[in-house]
Order: C-alpha cells, then sequence, then structure tokens
C-alpha cells in the first residue's frame, strides 16, 4: 500500500476552478492512499510534469490547442492538459494500431486534418483556426459533423471526428479532475466496493447535489460509434 | 448465499487441473517459483508440440497436452504478465493489454480493433474480457439445417458437452441455474447483483422477460488459493485480484507444474512446411531481436481470429504459394463479429454501475430463431458497465461534445447499460488478407473486412428497441444506444472437408496432417453467446483427441 501523501495540491471538484460541483466536497485522489502502489504511481503521474512537446508543429499546435479546448468545453485555467497528453501519445505511438483502410496511421491522420481544419478556417474567415471565434470554430466543426459519412479534404468526415475525439476524451476522462466532476472514484484496488445497489454508497462517495442545468440526451442523431 | 461449490467438484477440479492451487495463498499474486522453474527447450529440440499463442485456445492446449506429458511449449508475442507489477486499477493505464500492432480495417462496416478486440501477452484476450461465460445452445451446432443460414458444426452440441462441464469446473462460472439452449447448472453460486443488475431484473420482470444472474467465469468464494471478487469493476482491465478467471491462472500453472515451457515476448512469423513431406517442421519466431526456429512435431496456431489467419497467409512455401493451408481459398474468410449495441438508460437514481464486475446478468430469452420475426437467429442481453472513458466516447460517437458532453458526462453515477450480443451471420467476404503495410518484424499486417448483411442489420435494431424498452420499464427517463461490435471468431473454421473448412472437427488442417489451430478461429458460427467458454471447450476436445490420436493415418 502506498505510504499516505502529501496533500495534494490543485484538485478541483471542476477542472474549472471554483465553479459550482454536482459532487461538492468530492476528491478522488482523497482514497489514492488506498490504491496500490503501481496504479497510483500511473494515475498521480497525470498530475506531474509531462514531457516537451515532440509531435505536432506549431501550426498544428495552434489549431489543435483549441480543437481540444472545444471538444471537451475547457474554457479556461486550470485545464486538464489534454493536448500535451494527445501529444506524447502521438510522439510515443501509444495509439491503438487500428487504422481505416482510407486514413493514413493516426500520427499522419492527426497532422493531415488539422491541417485540412486550417485550410477552411483561411478559406472561410480569411485568418487561422487559432484566430477564429469561439463561434467560428464551433461553426466549422458542426460543418465536418454535419457531413456525417461524406467526405473532407479526401477523409470521411465521422472517420476524422471518430479520430479526434477518442484521443480527446481519452486523456481528459483518464485525468482525476475530471472524476471529481463526474463523482467517479477511480482506482479501486485493493479497496473494492461494498455497498452496490441501487440509490447506495461507499462511504468517500458524495451524493449528486443535482443538476446545475437541465438534463436531457442532445438531439443530434444516434449514428453509430464506427 | 452459498460460497461453496455445489457439486464437491473442488477436489475432483484439482486432481485434473491444480492451477488455483499453484497461485500462492496470500497476497502474492503469483508464483514465482513455478516460473523460475520453468523447464526450456532448445531451439533445436524436436518437441512434442509447439504453440503460437497463449491464450484461451492455447493456453488449455498446453495445460492438457502437458498433462498428458508430452514435451510441449507456447510461444506468446507479449509478455508473461505479473497481475501485482504490470496491471492497474485504471482504464487508460491498461492500454498495453491490448494488441496494438497495426493493422487496416475495411469494408462497409469495419469494426474498430485496438482495445475492443484482443489482446497480447501470456492469457490473451481473456485478460482484460469481461468475464461472461455462457455455452453455445445445441441449435448453434446446425443452423445451416435448421435454419438455412450458417454452416453445420462438424460435431453436435452433445459432443461437446463434458468438455463444457469440465472447463465451467476449472473457471471456474458461477450462475443460477440455466433454463435455456441446454438446461445446466453451475459449479458456483451466483454473485450478488449491483445497482446495475437490479435494473435489468426490475425492467425485465415488468415485461415478463426473464434473466439469470450469471454466467460469470469470477469465482464466488475462495477456489483453490484464488481469492474472492472485491466488486471493483474493472475487469476489462485485468483483475489484480485473481478472481477472474484467465488461462494465465486457470491453465498456465498447472501446465507449468506438469513441464510446459511459456516463452513469452516471442513472435511466430512463419509456420514451415517440408516441401517433400508436407509436414510441418516448426515455426521461425523472433525474440531479442533475433530470428529463431523451434522445431516441434506439431504446430498448433492459437493466435487469435485475425493473427492466426494472417500468419498462415504468411507462411507461404512451394507447395502452399497463397498461404498455408490455403488450397482453397478459406484462410482468413467466413470471420464473424458480433453486433453488440450497448443500450445506457437514465435513471434519476444514482446507479453506480462501476460497483461490480460488468458481468452480472444475463438473458438468452431471444437467442433461438422465432419464426415471427423476419429474421433469422437472435440475440441474448447482458448487463456492461462502461468506465468512464469508454462511456464519454459513446457519447462523442453519436456527435455530442463540449459542454454537452461535459453536462452528460456529469450523469454517469444516474446511468445503467445493457449489452446486446447479436449473432451476425458469417459471410465469405468477411475476411482477413494482408495488406501492403508491413509491421515492425517486416511481416505484412492484417487488412480486416467487415459488411453486415439485412439479417445482422435486422438483429441489431431488434436487439437495441429490445434493451430500450427494458431500461424504460424500469423507470428510466430516457434512453440512447450506442452502436458496437464485439468479439471476433472465425477465419479458419471447422468443416466437414477441406472445402468446407480449413481444419476438421479435431481442430486439425485438411492440408498439413500435423498442423493444428485451436483458437477462436476454428468456430463455424458463433451463437449470441460470448466465445471463450466454447474456444476453451473445443480447443480441450481437439486436445483429447490429439491425445489419443497423434498420428492420423495411425
Ligand atoms: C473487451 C473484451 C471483452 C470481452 N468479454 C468477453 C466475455 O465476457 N466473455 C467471453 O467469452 N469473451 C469475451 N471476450 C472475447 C474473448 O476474450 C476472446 O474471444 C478469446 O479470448 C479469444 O481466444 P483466442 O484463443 O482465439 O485468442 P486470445 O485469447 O486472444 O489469444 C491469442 C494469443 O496469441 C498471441 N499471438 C497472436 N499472434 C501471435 C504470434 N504471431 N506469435 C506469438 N503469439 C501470438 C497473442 O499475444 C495472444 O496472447 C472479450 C474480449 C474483449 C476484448
Ligand atoms: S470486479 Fe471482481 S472479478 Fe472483476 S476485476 Fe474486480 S475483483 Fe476481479
Amino acid at each position: 500500500m502506498a505510504a499516505r501523501l502529501p496533500e495534494h495540491g490543485v484538485t478541483p471538484g471542476h477542472p474549472h476552478g471554483d465553479a459550482p460541483s454536482r459532487f461538492p466536497g468530492f476528491d478522488a485522489l482523497d482514497q489514492a492512499d488506498a490504491w496500490d502502489p503501481v496504479t497510483a504511481g500511473v494515475v498521480l503521474a497525470r498530475l506531474g510534469p509531462l514531457p516537451p512537446l515532440r509531435f505536432f508543429t506549431p501550426q498544428q499546435e495552434s489549431v489543435a490547442r483549441p480543437l481540444l479546448d472545444l471538444i471537451l468545453a475547457q474554457h479556461e485555467e486550470p485545464r486538464v492538459p489534454v493536448f500535451e497528453m494527445v501529444d506524447q501519445r502521438l510522439a510515443e505511438l501509444t495509439t491503438d494500431g487500428w487504422r481505416y483502410e482510407d486514413l493514413p496511421p493516426d500520427p499522419q491522420a492527426w497532422a493531415r486534418s488539422l491541417e485540412a481544419m486550417e485550410s477552411d478556417a483561411l478559406a472561410e474567415h480569411g485568418h487561422g483556426f487559432a484566430a477564429c471565434s469561439p463561434d467560428e470554430q464551433a461553426g466549422m466543426l458542426e460543418s465536418l459533423l454535419d457531413l456525417g459519412d461524406g467526405v473532407w479534404h479526401g477523409m470521411h468526415a465521422d472517420r476524422v471526428w471518430s479520430l479526434w475525439s477518442r484521443y480527446a476524451c481519452t486523456a481528459f476522462y483518464s485525468h482525476p479532475w475530471a472524476w471529481n466532476e463526474i463523482g467517479w472514484p477511480g482506482p479501486a484496488y485493493p479497496r473494492g466496493y461494498k455497498n452496490p445497489g441501487v440509490g447506495t454508497r461507499e462511504p468517500f462517495e458524495v451524493p449528486d447535489a443535482g443538476p446545475l442545468e437541465s438534463h436531457g440526451v442532445p438531439s443530434r442523431g444516434t449514428d453509430g460509434d464506427r | 448465499m452459498r460460497t461453496i461449490l455445489r457439486d464437491g467438484s473442488a477436489d475432483a477440479v484439482r486432481d485434473r487441473n491444480a492451477s488455483a492451487w499453484l497461485i500462492p495463498a496470500g497476497q502474492r499474486r503469483i508464483n514465482e517459483k513455478l516460473r523460475a522453474e520453468m523447464r526450456h527447450y532448445d531451439d533445436g529440440d524436436e518437441i512434442d508440440a509447439v504453440i503460437v499463442g497463449c491464450g484461451a485456445g492455447g493456453s488449455t492446449m498446453l495445460q492438457r497436452l502437458a498433462r498428458a506429458g508430452w514435451r510441449v511449449a507456447a510461444l506468446d508475442a507479449g509478455p508473461f504478465w505479473d497481475p501485482d507489477r504490470d496491471w492497474v486499477s485504471d482504464e487508460a493505464g491498461s492500454h498495453h493489454l491490448y494488441w496494438t500492432e497495426p493493422r487496416v480495417i475495411a469494408g462497409t462496416d469495419p469494426v474498430p480493433l485496438g482495445s475492443n478486440n484482443s489482446g497480447r501477452g501470456v492469457g490473451g484476450s481473456m485478460v482484460h474480457y469481461a468475464g461472461f461465460a455462457p455455452r453455445f445452445h445445441p441449435s448453434d451446432f446446425h443452423t445451416a439445417s435448421a435454419d438455412g443460414v450458417g454452416h453445420d458444426w462438424p460435431f453436435a452440441y452433445d459432443d461437446l458437452k463434458p468438455y463444457y462441464e469440465a472447463i465451467e469446473g476449472e473457471l471456474p462460472v458461477s450462475g443460477e441455474d440455466w433454463p435455456w439452449g441446454d438446461p445446466h447448472r453451475y459449479p458456483h453460486a451466483p454473485h450478488p447483483v449491483s445497482g446495475n443488475g437490479e435494473v435489468f431484473q426490475r425492467g425485465a420482470d415488468a415485461l415478463g422477460i426473464e434473466t439469470r444472474v450469471g454466467p460469470v467465469a469470477i469465482t464466488n468464494g475462495r477456489f483453490g488459493h484464488r481469492q474472492h471478487c472485491i466488486y471493483r469493476g474493472f475487469c476489462l482491465q485485468g483483475c489484480k485480484v485473481n478472481a477472474k478467471a484467465s488461462p494465465l491462472i486457470t491453465h498456465v500453472p498447472d501446465a507449468l507444474a506438469h513441464g510446459a515451457e511459456v516463452r513469452p515476448d516471442a513472435m511466430v512469423v512463419s509456420v514451415e512446411v517440408d516441401e517433400r513431406t508436407g509436414r510441418a517442421t516448426g515455426v521461425r519466431y523472433v525474440r531479442d531481436g533475433v530470428e529463431r526456429f523451434q522445431r516441434a512435431a506439431h504446430v498448433i496456431v492459437a493466435g487469435y481470429s485475425i493473427e492466426t489467419p494472417r500468419l498462415l497467409l504468411h507462411s507461404t512455401s512451394k507447395r502452399f504459394p497463397d498461404g498455408l493451408c490455403n488450397d482453397f481459398d478459406l484462410v482468413g474468410r467466413y470471420l464473424m463479429v458480433q453486433g453488440a449495441p450497448q443500450t445506457g438508460g437514465r435513471f434519476a437514481d444514482e446507479i453506480r454501475m462501476y460497483k461490480a464486475p460488468p458481468p452480472e446478468v444475463s438473458s438468452e430469452s431471444f437467442y433461438e430463431t422465432d419464426p415471427a420475426k423476419p429474421y433469422r437467429r437472435g440475440f441474448s442481453i447482458q448487463t456492461v458497465s462502461p468506465l468512464p472513458i469508454t462511456w464519454s466516447e459513446h457519447f462523442a460517437g453519436q456527435k455530442v461534445w463540449g459542454d454537452d458532453l461535459r453536462r452528460q458526462m456529469r450523469d454517469f453515477v444516474h446511468w445503467a447499460c445493457l449489452g446486446a450480443l447479436c449473432e451476425f451471420l458469417a459471410q465469405p467476404d468477411n475476411r482477413v488478407t494482408l495488406a501492403g503495410q508491413r509491421d515492425r518484424h517486416g511481416m505484412p499486417v492484417a487488412k480486416f473486412s467487415y459488411s453486415q448483411c439485412d439479417n445482422d442489420r435486422a438483429l441489431m435494431k431488434e436487439a437495441s428497441s429490445t434493451m430500450e424498452q427494458i431500461l424504460l420499464a424500469a423507470g428510466a427517463e430516457h434512453v440512447t444506444t450506442f452502436h458496437r461490435y464485439a468479439h471476433l471468431v472465425g477465419g479458419a473454421r471447422m468443416g466437414t472437408d477441406e472445402r468446407s473448412g480449413v481444419v476438421d472437427g479435431d481442430c486439425r488442417s485438411f492440408a498439413v496432417p500435423n498442423l493444428l489451430v485451436t483458437d477462436g478461429s476454428v468456430l463455424p458460427t458463433q451463437g449470441a453467446a460470448n466465445p471463450a467458454l466454447t474456444i476453451m471447450s473445443v480447443a480441450a476436445r481437439a486436445a483429447d483427441r490429439l491425445v489419443r490420436r497423434p498420428d492420423p493415418r495411425g
């Protein structure tokens, strides 16, 4: 079992500072001393410094940063360092291995799709993606999604979306700050759970304080996640 | 709740497979001494059998042959896992459990691979499988005769039944008495049910749909020195507790104790044949960057439904210019995936579906062909409980992003989730071929093409709407369905002759008498059941037949 950890630093219940939380006071890291040491090492490393950027060119970076912020609604600091995490995966080739026949391997597919987004921004708005307003950026993402399985710069639009969103989600929801936001305790070995069942909680789980906003599945279709 | 084996068969299991007793009793998950003292064969030594792949089918074969006194080694491309050191209780941190070497997917309905399909390393894909361990139904063995779809197996359910019973004891499987297919009981009593299972039972009860708890290959109570499940929900990331069965703990320890060798980190690049005799002579493999050749009297391929066809297609010779055993262009064909839509239901209550093994409760009420329906064959429904990364990818797959995505995810504790397994039909053009791209060994990578037929699509639709009705009947405020696929089998199927299959009912290839295939590749149909138990049982049967008749002409 891990030694008692020093008090952790910034662990916002919501990645965006002091915004109200659905699970007030819940902090997955409070349980870190109950995690096995190998798991704790892997998870806590996400809170530490990341390696310097190695994969994206500055021009690709200028598109990828705002694009990932847009996909994950990370509008302000402190941010989960999603861009840096994606750069690390692509530099280290920690990919899922498979690729669609009509797309190159993930690193090249990222490079190509970001460059395509930049060229769309220049063509439509006369300036690069980074200089676009939030509305312009959102509009460009919407038009890509509206293409469905149509072709965009020689690539199936839905496959480009699948590429971006898989990397974005994997990075963001691997981070303890995101777990705090959704009330999920993260690692559970060797502790396990003792109170399964509808409406039951462990002593360290925090009840949902109620919606910050009204619920409802957004109305965009139910296309498969192919 | 009973926590002992119902029929007292633990002793009987120990007599034939002592794996669970060879694991240390304390907090250490592996038997270091057993591994350190493992036998090592020389490459030039003609061993009785070399096995390619130490997963579900390969490990079962290894243990059975070692028990029979064969000198046998299993080579696996991945590591010899140590659950304490190598596995984590974390979703993103488990990426190394999957086969992530390059592969290309194609067809009109390409199937994403990686984390959702196959594993690497000793234990194979069962290291990170969920743990559902149902049998196939008797009807699965003759769908062509009965329903006019699929392909009849070269043997019947009754031929496999004793092996099902044996493997269910060795895993062991826990569950309620099973009313479907061939009704049977399980060696371990059912596990208690969590919020997700409760929801499934409630909704199904309201609609008059039968459900049962199980069948899961997760110990309920101690089994040998394996410990009880701690209900932590990370089964798909590898069980650090040794509660969930995988061959790493259910078959490999006993194999080692009987003189078998497991050679990890050894990537097999071809099976060699003697041009004169037409017999397999052994395998070429790469370890530590050095290419080697292991001689063997039998070669047994068990590398998973993609890697097995890939290896056979890549093993060319004068006798087999189009790939080993591919005289009739059958290798790689009739590959199947199950349509595996997942339906989530959002409840006012907190469900917290992560607080249990994802596999809990099933229904096989829709498994068989219903003459009133426009499609043949059927589906089963089971609990699944995706962790946050997978859950967020489901929404992203529906093109939910930005604030909407974050809002959906903040509801994570309110969702319950069911998954269906739809029996997609075997089709010749759903297949593995070799792509132009090569991996780091210089070996062409597999290209896997998949296209659905109308029957497949109709089943997916029906299964999705059934799951939606169940969750709504359980009180869900709203439901949503995510489309996905699971469980690849086929690609080197069993047949009655060389024009209908790559191997016969004993898993022996028609073309090369001392070459066997004993993994999921040999399945001619897939039913609506998770395949691992059947893969292991088919391998156990093949081992039995091989030991009794090592030379088919003898
Ligand atoms: C997320 C997930 C959940 C699942 N859930 C379930 C479930 O609940 N129930 C169920 O029954 N099934 C489940 N499955 C499927 C099940 O795990 C597989 O069907 C089964 O393990 C396949 O067995 P196999 O013997 O064909 O191959 P595997 O078990 O995958 O073994 C193949 C082995 O061969 C090795 N190998 C491959 N090529 C080579 C080579 N060239 N040289 C050396 N070694 C090689 C690999 O490293 C691997 O270890 C699940 C799978 C996944 C991915
Ligand atoms: S839930 Fe149980 S079986 Fe699954 S990984 Fe955890 S301890 Fe193992």
